[in-house]
């Protein structure tokens, strides 16, 4: 077993210090910081131009920082060239080499670094073993499917035993079914191995299934970090609030402030916030649209709202409602106690509770 | 069922479409390729007449004396070493010049390719001369020599086996440039860098991954160079003169003495010549393997 439980505060495998890449004159990372701890799961996410393959492509050393700094577990890596940086990649479209055997290319970093051929076969052996490819290793890769190619870049990958181990959209040349099992052998591999490893990915499902920690990425900045719970529900921005699924944006100012509690009136009526807001305050509120409780009748704190549109899904109906002229989103389970049997026009009671309501930061304003 | 029968009736259509498109060509490829090759053998098989094409009399002499003569054995060696010396400066050269090429944006490339063909769009003949006019005895190269003091009697450039391959390459060496321009500009950069990222240096990158997957073009290029080395009468003939003889330069003889049937044999000796060759290119590159079929 690789030492993964190491008790001393172990430092970050790849440190990133006020990172700045440029291409001519747009910027691709700003002042990028962020550390990531040896055995960890770490998800860069973002929409595409938001700076995440730079990111990484920065940490392997194809491209090189304007400023800044680049660290793989300790050693200063910025100017090294990426053939003497202790990491391995796993390519968008696996980059196999397509005159190798699959055993050549996984065999191929071993070789490249001296490694004799004895131990090279027990290795390559190993690693197709542990990708569950046992018997392929005669095989070219045009002559297995997507999901085989994609356990080879990883055995290829892994078999270096890196300090890090990179991953570009690994999982975006796999059809939807494939992906999703993936996600969670890959998840699984990496446990196993405790190999701290970057993940880029512009699914935030993925992300989020994933990883122990994302690093939501927008303009070569990240928005926010955090666990994947704390992405989802706690978002501190609008941009993080809405690229992680759909969110209900609320302006609202607040009336009355309690101890742990505030009032504020929004367009759809008066409700109450967590935490005490100076009254006058303006804020700015989230809430997940499945975080919206609907009720037939009226309760006490429930702001009155009419049902515009339902789109049935299956599992869950999407209700677009409208409240106080304002258009909300619910989304309401498909289970025994909450039949879907809303009708458009219909009169609907609208509950946000107050710990589901998240404050966001106004966006930055662009000039 | 009925989406079966659909889909065989589509199948047979298409068979029969590849079948309409493959026709015209194959049709001429056997007229007036295959059939003329056939009757070449045929009359190389026969003794010399004075009248007619060839004799009646069947015979293998013409053979014989290709394999046995040493004089045909010194043009076979001069005809390959030609070939060999040219095919790899082709390589070295073309190759270095693709490299640069390559990676130049798409437009830029072809504009420079565009440009390294513009030679090929002078006839051999007048380039043949063009040559002349500077490598001969009065040359431009010899008056130069000669105004400066370096030399006083005239260098004899023509004539010569370097003549001759300076000749061709000028000509060939497009043909290379521009087969191995393309097939290192059809390598996904990942593939470098996924190398890189398993700790080869860009030397061992070259080698191990850039070489081998831009084998095709390689391949495709050297057998253009050597084809066509095999067949360049006119350069061969007017650089090379009387003294630098190919293969090709016999077979034009053998015609011009009425000597069909040996004509046709040298011929068929060409022939062996490229096939064996192309089939060495081919052993030793196996371009094939980048379609990763072993």
């Amino acid at each position: 077993m690789p030492d993964v439980q190491t008790t001393a505060p172990a430092s970050p495998d790849v440190r990133l210090e006020g990172v700045t890449k440029r291409y001519g004159k747009a910027v691709a990372v700003r002042s990028l910081s962020l550390g990531i701890p040896r055995g960890s799961f770490f998800s860069l996410l973002g929409p595409s131009g938001c700076g995440k393959t730079t990111t990484l492509r920065l940490i392997a050393g194809f491209e090189t920082p304007d400023e800044g700094e680049v660290f793989i577990r300790d050693a200063r890596v910025t100017q090294t060239p990426p053939y003497r940086r202790d990491f391995a990649m796993v390519f968008q479209n696996f980059a196999l080499f397509p005159h190798l055997t699959v055993a050549e290319n996984v065999a191929f970093g071993l070789r490249m670094s001296g490694v004799d051929r004895a131990k090279r076969g027990a290795a390559v052996t190993a690693a197709l073993d542990l990708v569950k490819l046992t018997g392929f290793a005669e095989r070219y890769p045009k002559q297995l499917s997507g999901g085989q190619q994609q356990r080879v870049a990883i055995a290829r990958a892994i078999v270096m035993k890196p300090a890090v181990l990179l991953l570009d959209e690994p999982l975006g040349a796999l059809d939807k079914n494939l992906r999703e099992s993936m996600q969670v052998e890959l998840r699984g591999l990496q446990r196993e191995l405790g190999v701290t490893t970057v993940f880029v990915t512009h699914d935030q499902e993925e992300a989020l299934t994933m990883s122990d920690r994302v690093a939501v990425m927008r303009d070569g900045v990240i928005e926010q970090l955090g666990a994947p719970r704390d992405i989802y529900e706690k978002p501190a921005t609008e941009f993080v609030a809405t690229f992680l699924g759909a969110s209900n944006m609320i302006d609202a100012t607040v009336v009355e402030s309690g101890a742990d509690a505030s009032l504020v009136e929004a367009a759809c009526g008066r409700f109450s916030v967590t935490g005490p807001h100076p009254p006058g305050t303006r804020l700015r509120l989230g809430i997940r649209p499945e975080r919206v409780l609907l009720d037939a009748a009226s309760g006490a704190n429930a702001l009155p709202a009419i049902v515009r549109d339902i789109v049935y899904r299956g599992v869950t109906a999407h209700l677009f409602l409208e409240c106080g002229g304002q258009p909300m989103l619910a989304y309401v389970q498909n289970s025994a106690q909450s039949a879907l049997d809303w009708r458009p026009g219909q009169a609907v009671a609208v509950t946000l509770p107050a710990d589901s309501l998240v404050r966001l930061e106004a966006p930055p304003s662009n000039g | 069922m009925a989406d079966g029968l659909r889909a065989g009736g589509f199948r047979l259509t298409r068979r029969w479409a590849g079948g309409a498109l493959l026709a015209p060509p194959l049709a001429l490829f056997l007229l007036f390729f295959l059939a003329p090759l056939a009757s070449l053998l045929w009359v190389s098989f026969h003794a010399p007449s004075q009248s007619e094409l060839y004799g009646a009399e069947l015979t293998l002499v013409h053979y014989a004396t290709i394999l046995s003569d040493p004089f045909y054995h010194t043009i076979i060696l001069r005809t390959l070493s030609t070939g060999g010396v040219i095919l790899l400066l082709s390589l070295v050269l073309g190759y270095a010049t693709a490299y640069v090429l390559a990676p130049l944006p798409p437009r830029r490339r072809l504009l420079l390719l565009l440009l390294l063909v513009v030679p090929l769009m002078v006839s051999n003949v007048v380039r043949a001369y063009g040559w002349i006019a500077i490598l001969g005895r009065q040359g431009l190269v010899n008056s130069l020599l000669r105004d400066s003091g370096l030399i006083d009697r005239p260098l004899l450039l023509l004539n010569s086996f370097e003549a001759v391959s300076f000749g061709l390459m000028t000509i060939l060496l497009p043909y290379m440039v521009i087969s191995v321009a393309n097939a290192l500009a059809a390598i996904d950069a990942q593939y470098k860098e996924a190398a890189q990222s398993l700790r080869a240096s860009p030397f061992r990158t070259f080698i191990h991954v850039t070489w081998p997957l831009s084998s095709p073009g390689v391949a495709s290029g050297m057998l253009l160079v050597f084809l066509l080395t095999l067949s360049a009468y006119v350069t061969i003939t007017l650089l090379g003169g009387p003294r630098m003889k190919l293969l090709v330069s016999l077979a034009f003889d053998a015609v011009g003495a009425f000597r069909w049937p040996l004509a046709a044999a040298i011929s068929f000796a060409l022939l062996v010549l490229a096939l064996g060759v192309a089939l060495l290119i081919l052993a030793v590159l196996r371009p094939h393997r980048v379609q990763g079929r072993g």
